[in-house]
């Protein structure tokens, strides 16, 4: 199973400067935490399914279609039916939804989906190396980037050491399913400790063997690869700023927020 | 030795260690007493000894990784090149020491081939032009050019572990330290691997290695034998080897060679097979001719050798067969097939191994005979009933599965409680509970640590409790994967004795398995997996035999097999070849 998300697909979107595809992140998620109407988010997500067809970024949502799906569904769902707000347009026993939490719960779905499909598309354009390099070009200690690379690069690792201890246990007999919302809690012990515990010693072994390849020696790491910064990457910044400006401008002047009736 | 490595070896002290002392935080008994070695420029040093006495400590300390990672109380002097080692950081030590693990997962951070090569260089604060011209080199050095641009992620074993030895050279180190490089590698990757180290030994490096296989380590100038933190011997492989009381004493597995010589009282010890062939057909007056006629393997030659193989003892053939695999495909969810059209079966009393390089199917196809995985295509049978109708824990009480590493399922908080979990998931009663515990202890002789926190056991200790937890279950079939991967010789072999205990009892083992004298020694049936497929099912005399078969897997051939087909015989183990040979004479 590959461990990362990149794809090597050499489109536009992966031949950006790292500075710009880190801005870029930040300046989606920006616009996004900024809109909380549908329509608003709405051509955001058009332009998001569209540097996913450019940047040929497909492969991975399809890997993590069930995750987005389930999440955007559930998000919607629990918005739309606890949001009780304005008056009501359909009522079933305890339950009402209202024009108001419609749009809101729609939102909310929305918004977690753009989330969601921007960091897909980021770690799909964006190399490990390239995601810390940008990080220390926008002003973050190379300590502390370094460490959000690792992140990433550590997580598939447990995900699949915790599947394999989930089949261990399942096979001495062990049932995660079993009893109230606290008792599954509790039956999930034989597979966190092991997990927990493996994590440990991984962390303590790429620690050992970090340092033992010169990490920290210079104050200024230098970088194998070379970035140039091209104009397509200049407009690149310019059209995410205007997007991050133009979201507060909708959120400031009131066309993005949710109208109660 | 060659004429430009025996120049190499007159140079300065490269590695001088005076009086080292380690205790670990919260240990009363030091890890490391007082040991003292100078290893010269261009010379070649092999740590080995039993697990825990002291190897990794050892060479941790040339790099400060000990005691500025692993907390304790040093003393003593350490000195690379001249330069003493006290205070310094152990990243400022990296260009002069560089280390290769042996989790080769943990030391690779880079999503291509080049990048991880560069990253020390790039901590150490290079120019971009020198890293280039630097990473070039290094993986010409180890046989990856042209991977520049690959995933490290997508790479064999064998192929990570070159590349973990190039991201050290490109900083040109003055000693490169091989913790363990090749235990979790195929055979294929530890060929890879050994082959590199030859390599750098005609280059004159200076290099430390740490690592259980004594047969490789003839490539050694010197051994070290550390034993309880202390170097008990100080001796070029050659005299080492032929002190098989030495070796056994401290938890070694002498080479098959230096056994067979000093059964048969070949004085000195041989140390290559045509030294060997040579001795014994002189000894026993074998005519060339003779024997060359029954190189290959017949079942009439093979079946005049005497059985005393630890497993054939308890050879009962195969009976009813307790897991069925008809026809069984299995493709991953992006459509890649990983096992094709797969008939096999255990019978009860079976003890068989799957072998086959990384990636061949051996641990997919294990995974299916519990129910981890479901078939693409084709069935498999537990005692006639379709194993896809069954659930995980119903097919776990016929049918035990010990992962790799034990560490995956062990949390409880004593050695008695872990193994007491499954039968209580089985909702047993208390006393049968307790009963079974008791009795699975006994079984795999950790009855004295029942009361341990597992945490703290050995990996070997750990490895038992696995087994004992499996056990618990009362299986009529026992699957370990790599049940022996990390252990020294002497928990090797006690876990293949333990292994071997229950078959007698009836306990059905099939092991997969990269050691080939563990083959030798304990299996009666091979299963060779390729490329998702089964190319061999059979007898392990025949396996061995099969020159094709052993290239495919990568195996290795016991010293003692390889120099059996030279006499045109295919002895498994080295009592047989004394056996045969006594009876001729």
């Amino acid at each position: 199973m590959p461990i990362y998300l990149y794809l090597d697909r050499g489109t536009l979107f992966h031949r950006f400067h790292p500075t710009v595809k880190v801005f870029g992140l930040f300046a989606v998620f920006w616009t996004v935490f900024w809109l909380d109407h549908p329509v608003a988010l709405a051509p955001v997500g058009a332009l998001l399914l569209g540097v996913a067809h450019a940047s040929r970024s497909w492969a991975n949502f399809r890997r993590l279609s069930w995750l987005l799906l389930l999440i955007v569904f559930f998000t919607s769902l629990v918005w739309i039916l606890f949001f009780r707000v304005g008056a009501p347009l359909a009522k079933v026993g305890p339950l009402w939804v209202s024009r108001a939490s419609l749009e809101f719960g729609l939102g909310r779905g929305l918004k977690l989906a753009e989330l969601i499909a921007t960091t897909i598309i980021f770690l799909s354009t964006t190399k490990v190396e390239e995601f810390s390099y940008g990080l220390r070009a926008l002003g973050v200690p190379y300590r502390v980037g370094f460490a959000i690379t690792l992140a990433f690069r550590l997580a598939p690792l447990f995900i699949d050491s915790a599947l394999e201890v989930v089949a261990a246990q399942s096979l001495r007999g062990h049932e995660f399913r079993r009893g109230g919302p606290l008792s599954r809690l509790r039956r999930y012990a034989p597979v966190m400790i092991p997990v927990f515990m493996g994590a440990l010693r991984k962390a303590n072994n790429m620690a050992m063997a970090l340092e033992a390849r010169g990490f920290g020696h210079s104050p200024r790491p230098t970088s194998f690869a070379e970035y140039r910064f091209t104009r397509s990457d200049l407009f690149a910044l310019i059209a995410l700023s205007v997007l991050a400006s133009a979201s507060f401008l909708a959120y400031y002047l009131g066309w993005a927020g949710i109208k109660i009736r | 030795m060659t004429a430009s490595r025996s120049l190499h070896l007159g140079g300065p002290p490269e590695i001088e260690v005076k009086e080292v002392s380690f205790t670990y935080r919260g240990s009363t008994e030091p890890a490391l007493h007082g040991i003292s070695f100078v290893q010269r420029r261009g010379e070649i040093v092999g740590v080995v000894g039993p697990s825990g006495a002291g190897k990794s400590t050892l060479v941790k300390c040339l790099n400060r990784l000990v005691p500025s990672f692993d907390n304790g109380t040093f003393a003593g002097v350490v000195k690379i090149a001249g330069q003493t080692l006290a205070e310094q950081r152990v990243c400022d030590v990296a260009p002069l020491v560089g280390m290769v693990f042996q989790d080769f997962e943990s030391q690779l951070f880079s999503t291509n081939v080049a990048h991880e090569v560069a990253f020390a260089m790039e901590q150490c604060g290079y120019s971009r032009e020198e890293m280039v011209q630097r990473v070039g080199a290094a993986l010409r050095a180890v046989g990856l050019e042209g991977f520049e641009s690959r995933d490290p992620a997508t790479l064999s074993g064998g192929e990570k572990q070159r590349l973990a030895v190039a991201a050290v050279m490109a900083l040109r180190p003055r000693v490169i330290v091989l913790d363990e490089p090749t235990t979790d590698l195929d055979p294929q990757g530890r060929a890879e691997v050994f082959a590199l180290i030859e390599q750098m030994r005609l280059q004159g490096a200076t290099l430390v290695l740490v690592e259980h296989d004594l047969e490789a380590l003839r490539v050694c100038d010197r051994l070290l034998v550390v034993r309880d933190g202390r170097i008990v011997a100080d001796l070029p492989p050659s005299e080492l080897m032929a002190r098989v009381e030495l070796l056994e004493s401290c938890r070694l597995r002498p080479p098959d060679l230096s056994l067979l010589c000093e059964r048969l009282g070949i004085t000195p010890h041989t140390q290559t097979l045509e030294e060997a062939e040579r001795a014994i057909r002189a000894r026993f007056r074998i005519c060339a001719t003779a024997c060359e006629s029954r190189l290959d393997y017949d079942a009439s030659a093979s079946s005049c050798l005497p059985v005393t193989r630890v497993g054939q003892e308890a050879n009962k053939g195969r009976q009813e067969a307790l897991i069925e695999v008809r026809k069984l495909t299995y493709a991953y969810p992006e459509g890649r097939l990983a096992l094709e059209d797969i008939d096999f079966a255990v019978g009860s009393g079976e003890f068989v191994a799957i072998v086959g390089r990384n990636g061949s199917g051996k641990s997919t196809l294990a995974k299916h005979l519990v129910g981890i995985l479901r078939p693409t295509r084709g069935q498999v049978l537990l005692g006639g009933r379709d194993l896809s109708r069954l659930t995980v824990a119903e097919i776990s009480r016929h049918v035990g599965f010990v992962f790799q590493n034990p560490d995956h399922q062990i949390f409880a908080a004593t050695v008695e409680e872990e193994v007491a979990f499954g039968p209580r998931n089985f909702g047993l009663k208390p006393d049968e509970v307790a009963e079974r515990t008791q009795r699975v202890l006994a079984a795999v002789g950790l009855e004295k640590l029942r009361f341990q926190d597992p945490f703290l056991l050995s990996k070997g200790e750990r490895q038992r409790v696995a087994v004992a937890a499996a056990l618990a279950l009362n299986p009529r079939v026992l699957i370990l994967d790599e049940p022996t991967t990390g252990l020294d010789f002497f928990e090797q072999r006690r876990m293949m004795e333990l292994l071997t205990e229950l078959n007698r009892g009836g306990v059905a083992i099939v092991i997969i398995t990269h050691t080939p004298w563990l083959v030798a020694c304990y299996a009666r049936r091979v299963v060779m997996m390729e490329r998702g497929r089964k190319v061999f099912d059979g007898p392990v005399r025949q396996f061995f035999a099969s020159s094709e078969l052993l290239e495919n897997s990568a195996f290795r051939l016991p010293e003692v097999t390889a120099l059996s087909r030279r006499l045109g015989l295919v002895a498994l183990t080295v009592d047989e070849l004394v056996s045969v040979l006594e009876a001729r004479s």
